[in-house]
């Protein structure tokens, strides 16, 4: 009942959406100002070519043969463009922040440029803060109350059954209608795909992650056991009820750094047949929902099945991403629930299994690039720690091993060119 | 949330656009990369370059990160490292990668001449006008690696061998026993006459002035 007012209300703003849109737009070309930002990076990269083409190229424009002494400062031309291109634009720092949109989508937070359009522009701005603010707030964060209390209340119960069985299907029932509660608190408007590929028992799901809210998007439609560490205060309770009804896997903080031992847990778990999927996020990380980045292999040591699965959130409703070293979880919350929806797509890809021969890092990256092509998302080999830490200096010292390459080479030239004389 | 958040100005943009002859646009897509490296405070230090990956694999990242901070890239006549820099200067040193407009000779020379310039400072680090052996060795030996391909003698002898190149295009009118000091900007210039560098030291901006719809 109250969905369908909200929807109401929600279709009514987007009708608003359209308008506002289409008025700024024709504001834009009477000022002949920029309002859409450009499809690529700010540079036009020319394609990758190897480190060898680059060089002859820079160096066959020099006048004459007698070229030796400028050959390496021609080169450091090389390096200190390619150099300045990356301050300038490369693929892991835009992840680490909120994708920019093409249209305004009425949310100030979404728009890096906020100027003063038009009055009527920002009256609707205004009708849309107070319908966000006033109305949808309030009734997603009752929701969202009511949902959590509901589970943590109910697992507690179940906790105390003793018949296994009836304490199990119970359990299931009890946690979906929680999640959708949940979910209809976020008013979250989710469209799931390939719904036969839905991981079974005995499996790993493995997911690209870009908020906490994943989680209840997956757990609407299936039930999975979650991994993750203990943590403390609010989230500590809900996570010691669940488990009391189903058996999560949760860590304490020391064991994390125990690879073997939660390697094992995972296996065990993932050996007993009548225990849900696994749900894990390889990547370990929120990333923008823009690209794939590296999946550590940890997870795809245990043998048995992946269940991959894409989520892409739709940008124009509300920005899904979670940028942690921003703001905080509460914030985050309120942010989303103040949003207009959360619009998203679920893929359920067709199960995987380590191939003869394949070791756990070619199996992770099989099973991104699968996902990454499904969603729509930029495959990266980027590990996205990198948000908090510094490149390795092994990357550094794989180009300048390619340079010495390229220069022993010519070195060799040169002295064959001297021997003639 | 009732108040529009605000960004500089049309003024301060145009005042950067007559300083560096970067267009609006750019400028205003520039100032967002510089937010989104600075973590949008006002200033940029080393360590906001550091933190880039794709830079960190560059051999020669540290000469390229000092160039940022070197007063004497700002234009302004300045000598000497600073620790942070602002937008402007940011805007500054960027527009020496800047391609040259078509158009007359004069225009061109000048422009050659700013980027050799950069290139120059880049190798003179102690900023005193001349690129010494050591300055330029010291370059080089960042480019090569110390693997066993090419162990630290064979670096060396590479540089030297550069290094007495040089040495002898410029110093051909010398006695053979005065001591060669280094290279000067003027010679830099000359060793460096056949080469198209206003060409081949450019980053190309793709962003246009019209707007463009993307879908």
């Amino acid at each position: 009942m109250i969905s369908i007012y909200c929807w109401r209300i929600f279709v009514m703003c987007c009708g608003e959406q359209t308008w506002a849109t289409s008025r700024m737009e024709m504001g834009a070309k009477e000022k002949n100002q920029q309002l859409y930002k450009p499809c690529n990076g700010i540079i036009a990269k020319k394609p990758p070519t190897s480190l060898q083409q680059d060089l002859k190229e820079l160096r066959g424009s020099a006048s004459c043969p007698r070229s030796e002494p400028q050959f390496e400062m021609a080169d450091i031309f090389f390096f200190c463009r390619r150099g300045v291109e990356s301050i300038l634009d490369d693929e892991v720092t835009k992840r680490f922040s909120s994708q920019e949109l093409d249209s305004w989508n009425l949310l100030t937070r979404s728009n890096y440029n906020v100027r003063h359009i038009s009055l009527r522009l920002t009256v609707i701005w205004g009708l849309g803060v107070l319908v966000r603010y006033g109305v949808l707030l309030p009734l997603r964060v009752t929701l969202a109350v009511t949902g959590i209390g509901l589970l943590v209340v109910l697992t507690t119960l179940l906790g105390f059954l003793p018949n296994r069985e009836l304490r199990f299907s119970l359990s299931e029932k009890i946690h979906l209608m929680c999640h959708r509660i949940c979910v209809r608190a976020l008013t979250a408007i989710i469209t799931y795909h390939n719904r036969e590929n839905k991981p079974k028992n005995g499996g790993i799901c493995v997911s690209n992650h870009t908020t906490p809210i994943d989680v209840i998007i997956l757990a609407n439609d299936g039930c999975y056991s979650m991994v993750g560490q203990v943590h403390g205060g609010l989230m500590g309770m809900i996570q010691r009820a669940m488990v009391k009804s189903s058996p999560h896997i949760w860590f304490e903080r020391s064991e994390v750094k125990d690879r073997h031992l939660v390697a094992k847990r995972l296996s065990d778990h993932v050996a007993d047949k009548t225990k849900q999927p696994i749900l894990i996020f390889p990547e370990g990380t929120c990333i923008n929902n823009t690209s794939v980045m590296m999946f550590k292999k940890g997870s795809f040591e245990i043998a048995c099945t992946v269940y991959p699965v894409a989520i892409k959130y739709d940008p124009r409703f509300g920005d899904a991403f979670w940028n942690s070293s921003k703001f905080g979880m509460v914030y985050y919350l309120l942010r989303m629930m103040s949003s207009w929806a959360v619009v998203c797509s679920v893929w359920y890809l067709p199960p995987m299994n380590r191939e003869e021969g394949e070791d756990a890092v070619q199996f992770a990256n099989r099973v991104k690039a699968a996902i990454a092509a499904q969603g729509g998302l930029v495959d990266l080999i980027w590990d996205g720690g990198l948000k908090r830490a510094k490149v390795k200096d092994a990357f550094k010292e794989e180009q300048q091993n390619l340079y010495s390459k390229v220069l022993l080479g010519e070195q060799d030239e040169r002295d064959l060119g001297d021997d003639q004389h | 949330m009732g108040a529009f958040q605000s960004s500089p100005g049309q003024p301060e943009y145009v005042d950067l656009k007559e300083k560096t002859g970067f267009s609006i646009s750019q400028i205003r897509v520039l100032h967002t990369r510089f937010k989104l490296l600075g973590h949008n405070g006002e200033t940029l230090k080393r360590d906001h370059f550091n933190s880039i990956p794709d830079l960190a694999c560059n051999p020669i990242r540290s000469q390229i990160i000092e160039a940022f901070f070197d007063r004497r890239n700002f234009r302004q006549n300045g000598e000497g490292p600073v620790d942070e820099i602002h937008f402007e200067e940011f805007l500054m040193v960027m527009s020496h990668f800047k391609a040259p407009s078509p158009r007359m000779i004069e225009e061109r020379e000048s422009v050659r001449r700013e980027k050799l310039r950069f290139i120059f400072n880049m190798h003179d680090t102690d900023d005193d006008g001349t690129i010494t052996l050591e300055e330029y060795r010291h370059v080089i030996d960042e480019l090569l690696s110390l693997t066993e391909d090419l162990g630290k003698d064979t670096a060396k002898d590479i540089a030297d061998a550069a290094m007495r190149e040089v040495a002898s295009t410029s110093m051909a009118h010398m006695e053979p026993d005065e001591f060669f000091e280094g290279i000067t900007f003027e010679h830099f210039l000359k060793l460096l006459k056949g080469f198209e560098i206003e060409l081949k030291m450019n980053v190309h901006f793709s962003i246009m002035d019209t707007p463009t719809f993307c879908k």
